[in-house]
């Protein structure tokens, strides 16, 4: 590979990441269309938990079965203390991350000092604990009636509290997300997490700690979708159990397979596109609501069948099918 | 330069069962040693709490000063033992150039000894330079023990450990091989090779033991060993050896 393919390989991530701020930025102009926005809002915090989620499971090999518990944790901290405790919102958002971050530590300590999929196992009962907690603990979640009037964003006495605002600040967090995950791809601690998923033995005899690589990816994917939690939960207003389930952690899953394992640009985009399929009606002018219904009904089988099709027809994900078509661009196409 | 390892009334297990008991071995510094003996000898299980991958159940491993016994395997790298793994363990989807530099993962970043250690390996594997873009797994056999003997010297190893480096290879890429084990020796380095093909371990090692059922059964001159009447008989398909 000449030098100057390589250069452009090396590029074309960054390239992409300004094409999407790009892009970003010409929605609101586009349309002030107060529900696309807000469908738009939705889909930039499940690109932020994906980041996260694609960091950990594509490029570390680790599986969460929890991540949805994570942004449960985000989303109630901070709508507890802004809303009932009147902190200022960026304590909020900050103690999310935080907590949630230390929720992960608390879980991976135990279950990534041994060997197999404990991480699943735990996650898994993880998520299931932590819902019973969103629906019993009342005084702080409201319970199963939800928790509304969570106040809008506020940075240094500046109130976010329109549609075009609480988009810019969400999807602007996203693209910050991407970009911090990309640089930590293309540095030290993401070689050595390709390293890890390819041979753990391997990396062992390389000197890689890779229980404390994987104790640390865990607890940033983690923090990572409180941050998504508390920005949600402050840019939709109302917040509820069945939103943070186990079902919403195996559609994080989903997506990042779909995405491809070892990829970014391939989850971020499947986090877009599936995440806008129940919504299609916010962008295609027309479509009938009985469409809609129907998709909205089927999600979860629209995902699994997006799934087995990935499994078996582009195991690489969209992520693969990029790279394919990134080699082809750099005139050098691997079988 | 090479430091010395030694070891001293090792036990190691897997739970309750003893596989290796009791035992004492020691490499100068700038000596190969040989560790030869049949399949389920416990060579490879000794190898694994020398790499710190297995916790043993009692006695000593030091390093030069340092005492690495039931240190976890990242540290010990640190302190200057790589290990060759059986099977190699190469990282697959990356390029040579990367598995060759994730070798050298527990050196500063900017330490600039890297490049220079990484010519150095390909000087003394070409085809490693040849390669250097392509996924290490689409090397072939001995191209993937090269690159794994390469790996495990761009940390700066003063001790080199190798688990069956011959295994599967064909003889003109195993003397390869071997002459640049010969070489690293002759520059000073340690060397502790774990081979099932004793006659080429003691053809090329200064010392040799021989472990029989967790035990070190003999020890001594890697000539002596050759012609050793049980060893000849054992490991040597009793054919008397013949020294080029």
């Amino acid at each position: 590979m000449s030098s100057v393919k390589r250069i452009r390989l090396f590029i074309t991530p960054y390239l992409g990441l300004i094409a999407a701020a790009l892009a970003v930025a010409a929605v609101p102009l586009v349309t002030p269309d107060r529900y696309v926005l807000k469908v738009l809002v939705y889909v930039g915090v499940n690109v932020i938990v994906i980041a996260g989620l694609a960091l950990l499971f594509g490029h570390a090999g680790q599986i969460s079965m929890g991540h949805a518990a994570f942004v449960g944790i985000g989303a109630y901290t901070s709508a507890y203390l802004v809303k009932t405790l009147d902190a200022p919102w960026l304590v909020g958002v900050l103690a999310a991350t935080v907590l949630a971050a230390a929720g992960g530590l608390v879980l991976a300590l135990p279950a990534l000092r041994l060997r197999g999929h404990y991480l699943a196992m735990a996650t898994l009962g993880f998520s299931e604990i932590m819902y019973v907690v969103f629906r019993e603990a009342r005084a702080i979640t409201g319970g199963n009636d939800g928790l509304g009037g969570i106040p809008y964003p506020e940075v240094a006495g500046l109130k976010i509290d329109t549609p075009v605002g609480v988009y810019l600040l969400v999807w602007g967090v996203a693209l910050l997300t991407l970009l911090l995950v990309l640089n930590i791809l293309r540095s030290r601690p993401g070689r050595a997490m390709r390293a890890l998923q390819a041979t753990e033995n391997g990396a062992l005899a390389c000197g890689i700690d890779t229980v404390g690589l994987k104790i640390r990816t865990f607890a940033l994917s983690a923090a990572l979708a409180g941050l998504a939690g508390a920005l949600y939960a402050h840019g939709v207003g109302f917040i509820s159990p069945s939103t943070f389930g186990l079902d919403q952690s195996v559609i994080y899953m989903a997506i990042v397979v779909v995405g491809g394992a070892g990829s970014l640009a391939g989850p971020t985009l499947a986090a877009v596109v599936l995440t806008l399929l129940p919504y299609a009606d916010a962008l295609v002018p027309g479509l009938s609501k009985d469409t809609i219904a129907v998709m909205q009904d089927w999600e979860a089988d629209i995902y699994g069948l997006a799934m087995i099709a990935v499994v078996i027809f582009a195991p690489a994900g969209i992520g693969g099918l990029l790279k394919r078509i990134r080699l082809r661009g750099a005139g050098e196409v691997r079988s | 330069m090479g430091a010395d390892l030694r070891i001293a009334g090792l036990h190691v297990g897997y739970g309750r069962i003893g596989v290796v008991t009791d035992v004492d071995l020691h490499v100068d510094p700038g000596e190969m040693v040989a560790l030869i003996g049949s399949n389920g000898a416990g060579k490879s299980t000794l190898l694994k709490a020398v790499a710190g991958l297995l916790k043993p159940s009692a006695g000593t491993i030091a390093l030069g000063e340092r005492d690495i016994t039931g240190m976890p395997p990242e540290k010990i790298v640190r302190q200057g033992l790589a290990l060759v793994p059986e099977g190699r363990m190469l990282f697959g989807p990356l390029t040579v150039d990367e598995n060759l530099a994730i070798g050298a993962h527990t050196r500063p970043a900017r330490d600039e000894g890297v490049a220079s250690d990484r010519a150095r390996v390909q000087a003394l594997f070409p085809v490693l330079a040849e390669r250097h873009t392509q996924p290490a797994e689409t090397l072939s056999g001995g191209e993937q023990q090269m690159l794994a003997v390469g790996r495990a010297l761009m940390c700066r190893p003063q001790v080199l450990v190798l688990d069956e480096p011959s295994l599967g290879l064909a003889p003109r890429v195993i003397a390869a091989i071997f002459e640049v084990l010969d070489t690293l020796r002759a520059e000073g380095m340690s060397i502790l090779l774990v081979e099932q093909d004793a006659r080429l371990a003691l053809k090329h090692a200064d010392r040799g033991y021989v472990m029989r059922s967790g035990e070190i059964a003999l020890e001594g001159p890697a000539h002596e060993l050759a012609n050793d009447e049980q060893v000849r008989h054992a490991y040597l398909g009793g054919r008397p050896e013949t020294r080029e």
